[in-house]
């Protein structure tokens, strides 16, 4: 039933006391850090200053900015030599964001990720495809680690390559499978067109689905489609990667790892705590990682923690699906992106005028993001080939910043609409989200 | 020199009518054209017209992004064999194109062979050495 019973069912008290020495302990290795050990000097703080999970409020909040700030070393509170992996952010535009791994946050990571897998029915009976890009991507790594801790046959398969995903889990008899679910809609259309029905010629019959916003919508389709019961992983880099939280087999919320992390929800304007039940900013503490903590990080998830109990029997609670962000930040194919990214690489090509539009939509089954761009008059001589030339070079820069493939769209002058204050950069068309 | 005017069109409706919209208003002819487009939504329109500058200036002032681009029109027989046998002499001058487009003579004159030579500084020199006829910009704009 549960991968730790006693720590999954552990009673609210008895949680809340272990959270409270492991905050201490978090407290004791940020301070080998150059970066917490500062500032925390400097405004008197200390382990000492935590006698209960609530003292979390004297600590001043993390953000992405800090961690750019103190690229690469500046969070690492433990030396290099027990570091045994790094996962860094894409981006060639200004400093990455790196979170450093020593062996005992990987063995950490490795569980909590059997456990979340565990909690939505997967078992070492199992056969786990992991449809995910491998290398720097924390999905890919993440539940691999996860799926062998398990005990599951895993077949590391990368992302893409729909035949050939359809070919694996025929030849092996797939049973569980990760994607990101605007993928699965492009995988059931191959099925079709190979006269395949996944309910049918497949053993299928668990989908963990994340790494980009969904609807409850989105996921009873999936579930239709393939004939299997989905799942929702939530997970960021800054904690590790997915198995930050999953849902149970009640698909009621996701279950947040409470042993393992401090969850707060503020309010992104004021910064205080919002009431119960309220939607607000997702602000974490990691209570047990050795080589790089962090501590208030604000992800800028907007999302609420669900009241009551579920009747799972776990006794961490559940965040709701993530319903928006403080920032601009959106994803497409899972892939976290800034506007800010794209105006920098546009910003660097001198045919290209000060106007662009970011155009998130569905087309053919497949989640694109399609960048309008205006061709400054000065520039343009009427060669086509010139034309294309740019266009592919736009398209390739700005895969190389966000490692998404954009559809560039070159547009007449002046046929961006100019908006008065704030420039709106995107439209968000896909229907995905928006049923 | 000759010129045509290319011009930058997102293949939308009403995209084409901007650009005959402003040379009608200004009673610019247009001689012979082509229209071509990409898969990204967008092409260039090429246009023979009597009066190229002008043209040029007007449209860029309409918010049209237009481009002035050299060009030779190559006097032909219009008959059967006739490109075949001109190609064969442009390929003698060492003349490359990448743009080009004809005009019949509709029986009573000579065809039109347009090339675009905007990347090919010397191309009205060695075309004419090796025996073509280029025509005149007032032939070509019709402004005799």
């Amino acid at each position: 039933m549960y991968w730790e019973s006693e720590l999954e069912t552990l009673e609210t008290k008895k949680l809340e006391n272990l959270q409270a020495s492991r905050l201490k302990n978090t407290i004791q290795r940020a301070m080998n850090s150059p970066y917490y050990g500062d500032l925390f000097r400097q405004k008197g703080l200390s382990a000492d200053s935590i006698g209960s999970v609530s003292d979390i409020r004297k600590l001043p909040f993390t953000t992405k900015q800090n961690l750019r700030d103190n690229f690469p070393y500046g969070f690492l509170g433990r030396p290099q030599k027990e570091l045994i992996r790094l996962h860094s952010s894409s981006g060639t535009t200004g400093n990455p964001t790196v979170i450093f791994h020593n062996r005992h946050d990987i063995d950490s990571w490795a569980n909590l990720m059997a456990r979340s897998l565990f909690c939505a029915g997967v078992r070492d009976t199992d056969v786990f495809q992991n449809i995910c890009g491998y290398g720097l991507f924390t999905g890919g790594l993440g539940f691999q680690y996860g799926i062998e801790r398990l005990g599951c046959l895993s077949i590391p398969a990368g992302a893409g390559n729909s035949p050939r995903q359809i070919k694996l889990m025929l030849d092996y008899g797939t049973t569980v499978a990760h994607a990101i679910p605007s993928y699965l809609n492009r995988l059931f259309e191959v099925f079709q067109e190979e006269g395949l029905d996944p309910r049918k010629d497949t053993k299928l019959h668990t989908f963990v689905i994340g790494a980009e916003p969904h609807t409850e919508e989105q996921r009873r389709r999936i579930e239709e489609m393939f004939g299997v019961k989905a799942y929702n992983s939530f997970g960021l880099s800054e904690m590790n990667g997915p198995g930050v939280a999953f849902e149970c087999t009640y698909q009621n919320g996701l279950h947040i790892w409470e042993d393992a992390f401090l969850v707060e929800i503020i309010n992104p304007e004021t910064l205080e705590p919002v009431a119960d039940g309220e939607i607000g900013e997702l602000v974490m503490t990691t209570l047990d990682r050795e080589a790089m903590p962090l501590i208030r990080y604000r992800t800028r998830d907007l999302t609420r923690i669900l009241p009551g109990v579920c009747p799972c029997g776990r006794t961490h609670r559940r965040l709701d699906r993530i319903t928006g962000r403080s920032d601009d930040m959106f994803i497409v194919k899972g892939c976290n992106v800034f506007p800010m990214q794209i105006e920098g690489v546009l910003m660097k090509i001198p045919e290209v005028g000060a106007d662009y539009l970011i155009t998130l939509d569905t087309i053919n089954g497949s989640d694109e993001m399609i960048i309008e761009v205006e061709v400054k008059k000065d520039w343009f001589n009427g060669d086509i080939t010139r034309l294309d030339r740019l266009s592919r070079l736009i398209s390739s820069q700005i895969r190389d910043e966000v490692l998404v493939k954009p559809i560039v769209k070159l547009v007449e002058p002046n046929s961006i609409p100019k908006s008065e204050g704030k420039a709106v950069r995107v439209k968000e068309l896909r229907k995905s989200l928006n049923s | 020199m000759a010129y045509q005017v290319s011009i930058f069109l997102e293949n939308k409706i009403g995209h084409l009518e901007r650009v005959t919209s402003v040379l009608k208003a200004a009673q610019i002819n247009i001689r012979t054209m082509n229209l071509n487009h990409t898969a990204n939504g967008w092409g260039i329109l090429n246009l023979l017209v009597s009066n190229p500058v002008y043209a040029h200036q007007l449209l860029n002032e309409n918010g049209l992004s237009a481009a002035l681009r050299k060009i030779v029109v190559v006097e032909m027989d219009d008959q059967p064999g006739g490109l075949d046998d001109l190609l064969k002499q442009i390929v003698k001058a060492g003349v490359n194109f990448t743009n080009a487009y004809g005009r019949s003579g509709f029986g009573s004159e000579k065809a039109w062979f347009v090339i675009d030579t905007e990347d090919e500084p010397d191309a009205r020199t060695r075309l004419q050495e090796v025996g073509l006829i280029l025509l005149s910009e007032e032939t070509v704009y019709g402004n005799t």
